[in-house]
């Protein structure tokens, strides 16, 4: 076996053990490349059956257009079950002022909606296509990462987790005279306290995302080659032109050839200047790159030495 | 193929032409990691190892630079309180590649409270960096990294003597810390041992052979990496399966070792009823065989469920409802106690259990076991029995003549304790 065939495997495992051990899990999706990734592993996992869990998008109202018709094709063609909720309902319906920024960004929201989300629906794991290799409070996290009742990730208390062997047990809330329910299989997720995030792509990096998209035939959203784009350059930055950011008089509108590294936020998410139009184009241009692939593109992360971390204490993917 | 027709209807959105024919280079993957404290320079080393391979991106770079001299340590303490406390607490994963490997780095703590860490962050490596201070010398901490190493049967050791610019590239210090370690090597029956003198700082036998040692004529790190073996295939081990999740008559699971092919009879244990592999799916393909490593989707003619292992009429597998085993207590709030109720997990096989007794307990210092019967205590090692509920499958190290590494059959040899009050994960054990 190859390296993208370990890492395949390594994922498939992975997506098997979540709908072995849970009652009701969720797979996180974007539109970006990781999460479409995502779902050709499991459509792979589970085979010739259909997914076992539906695809929910936390939709923070800034998307690429491209995106959301990527998204809904994808769901069509595959008969995927979709939930989308919005962090517009979540601000307009909790009264939460938004930031009044030049890229007013709704990152930090999506965690609400996302809570909001896990306990409308009882959702006991959510999958997610975080990998290790984006960012270091990431590169910490566990395949099964433990959260508490509100979202929370504690750094200092993650399970040990040895080999494939994957421990996705959840307190359970306790009965009526105070004992805990555990040791039933049955009872496995039922009115979990807190939630399991699962991994499964933990191990790829960027490049291992593409090569494996490349031989696969993986669609993705045309974002990702080189198209002509109206954008601002913020801070040394090319952020698209839309009706989400503050446009300024003394900004510059640029228009020029660009495509997108990761897709995420209109609002933060920064283009790159690009003439790729083929996979193999995109791909050479990526692993001759001088800059992470966060580093270059993501407005969000920037913000102090623990950005991530901090975002993951309270919620966040 | 059916993806080609798939994915062409995505014509509009993407943008789907192949240039030049790319080069599929075959790479495998090496998991290795590295034990021993800041203070011994792991992270250093680490931060060579991506430097000296071109693997640290520019941003990645100055971030880790701010105050002008780079830290290379700084790259794998991800933490908050690790870079206040400047010493690494949970196992990081870091990951390069060369034209041959794809490399994934486990950075595993070196303090003894973090043992627990450690042992999280080897058990699926191919090989283990044994960093030493060659101002200090072997140390407890030492010791503690080569019995982690030695409970989770690590195939690969390497003693990378570290900090040799510091003592003026002494062959003599090499050779008596060499000498030393050897001891321990053979006290914990690790095999294959090699020891490199290296200085992570300058790079000396990094990436680089180093002119100041002239003396040694060993591999460099990187050379002994490239040459080590990854994870061992298990193709012509006694064939197993493990099922993994069943839905309708679809039996997903992975094919541990050896090889399947369609219309093969199979046992099912621990139950022992026979069935047929009536049909194979790897991915989204029919096949005709499926072999070790491979995660398939299987029809079969009979009832099986998650936990069950497929394997031929004649077998080595063992089905029973008692083990004794290696274990490591990995808890830090409560002890592993005899005669409490635990989930066991082997694989996908979960029961009930209770230690039934603590035979002894191994010290950390001197390898010695001694007669305790006391409560397990985090990251203490001691040899148990195990007493199941139900009736589990599993691979015994006895039943092959002792041998310590069989390829295939570690995975159903070790497993889990989980504290059903907690749900944590309380320890790890391997089956003797």
């Amino acid at each position: 076996m190859d390296h993208l065939e370990i890492l395949e495997a390594e994922a498939v495992y992975i997506m098997r053990e979540v709908a072995a051990q849970f009652t009701k899990p969720v797979l996180l999706f974007s539109g970006g490349k990781d999460s479409t990734l995502m779902i050709h592993l499991a459509l792979r996992a589970f085979y010739p059956n259909k997914l076992p869990f539906p695809v929910m998008h936390i939709d923070t109202g800034h998307n690429f257009e491209e995106a959301l018709i990527f998204r809904d094709e994808l769901v069509r063609q595959h008969g995927l079950e979709l939930i989308v909720r919005r962090v517009g309902d979540t601000i307009r319906l909790k009264k939460i002022q938004e930031e009044k920024s030049k890229l007013p960004s709704r990152n930090a929201l999506q965690s609400v909606t996302l809570m909001d989300a896990i306990n409308e629906f009882r959702f006991d794991c959510c999958i997610g296509g975080g990998r290790r290799d984006e960012e270091k409070a990431r590169a910490k996290e566990r395949i099964f990462s433990v959260r508490d009742a509100s979202g929370a990730w504690q750094p200092s208390e993650q399970r040990p987790e040895l080999w494939e062997v994957y421990n996705g047990l959840l307190r359970r809330a306790q009965d009526d005279r105070g004992n805990n329910t555990a040791l039933s299989p049955l009872e496995r997720g039922s009115a979990a306290q807190g939630n399991m995030r699962v991994f499964p792509i933990s191990n790829w990096s960027e490049v291992d995302v593409w090569h494996y998209i490349r031989r696969e035939k993986i669609a993705l959203p045309s974002l990702y080659f080189a198209h002509e784009r109206k954008c601002i350059v913020h801070e040394g930055k090319l952020v698209a032109v839309s009706e989400f950011i503050n446009i300024e008089d003394r900004d510059t509108i640029v228009n020029t050839m660009v495509r997108y590294r990761t897709v995420g936020d209109m609002t933060c998410t920064a283009a790159v200047r690009s003439e790729a139009m083929t996979m193999d184009e995109v791909i050479y241009e990526i692993e001759h790159s001088a800059i992470s692939e966060r580093g270059e593109t993501r407005m969000d992360d920037a913000i102090s030495d623990a950005g991530m971390e901090d975002r993951k204490m309270v919620g966040y993917f | 193929m059916e993806g080609e027709y798939r994915y062409s209807r995505f014509a509009g959105l993407m943008r789907w032409r192949v240039g030049a024919r790319h080069d599929n280079k075959k790479m495998d993957i090496l998991r290795f990691i590295t034990a021993g404290s800041v203070d011994d320079g792991k992270s250093t080393l680490i931060g060579r190892l991506l430097y000296d391979t071109n693997n640290l991106k520019a941003d990645v770079l100055e971030s880790v630079s701010a105050n002008a001299a780079i830290n290379l340590a700084h790259i794998t303490d991800g933490l908050r309180a690790e870079r206040q406390e400047g010493i690494t607490i949970d196992v990081a994963y870091k990951y390069f590649t060369t034209p041959n490997r794809k490399y994934i780095i486990t950075d595993a703590p070196g303090h003894f409270q973090y043992t627990k860490n450690l042992v999280t962050g080897a058990s699926n490596v191919d090989a283990i960096i044994i960093l030493i201070d060659a101002r200090n010398g072997i140390t407890a901490q030492t010791r503690r990294h080569s019995l982690v190493a030695s409970f989770l049967r690590i195939k690969q050791v390497v003693v990378a003597i570290n900090k040799m610019d510091m003592m003026g590239y002494d062959e003599a210090i090499f050779k008596v810390i060499k000498n030393e370690y050897l001891q321990i090597a053979e006290k914990l029956q690790l095999p294959d041992v090699n020891f490199i003198p290296v200085s992570a700082l300058e790079g000396d036998n990094i990436s680089f052979r180093s002119g100041n040692m002239p003396w040694y004529d060993g591999v460099t790190l990187f050379e002994y990496l490239e040459k080590c073996e990854g994870k061992e295939n298990a193709v012509n081990a006694e064939m197993r399966f493990s099922v993994q999740y069943v839905r309708d008559n679809a039996v997903y699971g992975k094919m541990i070792s050896g090889t399947l092919k369609s219309g093969d009879v199979l046992l099912v244990n621990p139950q022992g009823e026979r069935l047929v592999a009536d049909k194979i799916l790897h991915g989204y393909d029919e096949v005709l065989e499926a072999v070790a490593g491979q995660n398939i989707c299987l029809f079969v003619n009979g009832d099986v469920k998650r936990g069950d292992i497929l394997t031929r009429e004649l077998n080595t597998l063992q089905c029973g409802q008692e083990i004794e085993a290696e274990l490591c207590c990995l808890d830090t709030q409560n002890a592993l106690q005899a005669g409490k109720d635990y989930l066991l997990r082997i694989g996908t096989a979960e029961t009930i259990c209770k230690v039934k007794e603590i035979i002894c307990k191994t010290d950390n210092d001197t390898f010695e076991t001694y007669k305790s019967e006391e409560p397990v205590s985090v990251n203490e090692f001691a040899r148990v029995k195990i007493k199941m509920k139900d009736k589990i499958a599993f691979d015994c190290r006895r039943v092959l003549q002792g041998q310590r590494h069989r390829p295939g059959q570690a995975e159903t040899g070790r497993g889990i304790i989980i504290d059903p009050e907690t749900n944590n994960t309380s320890g790890a054990f391997i089956i003797l």
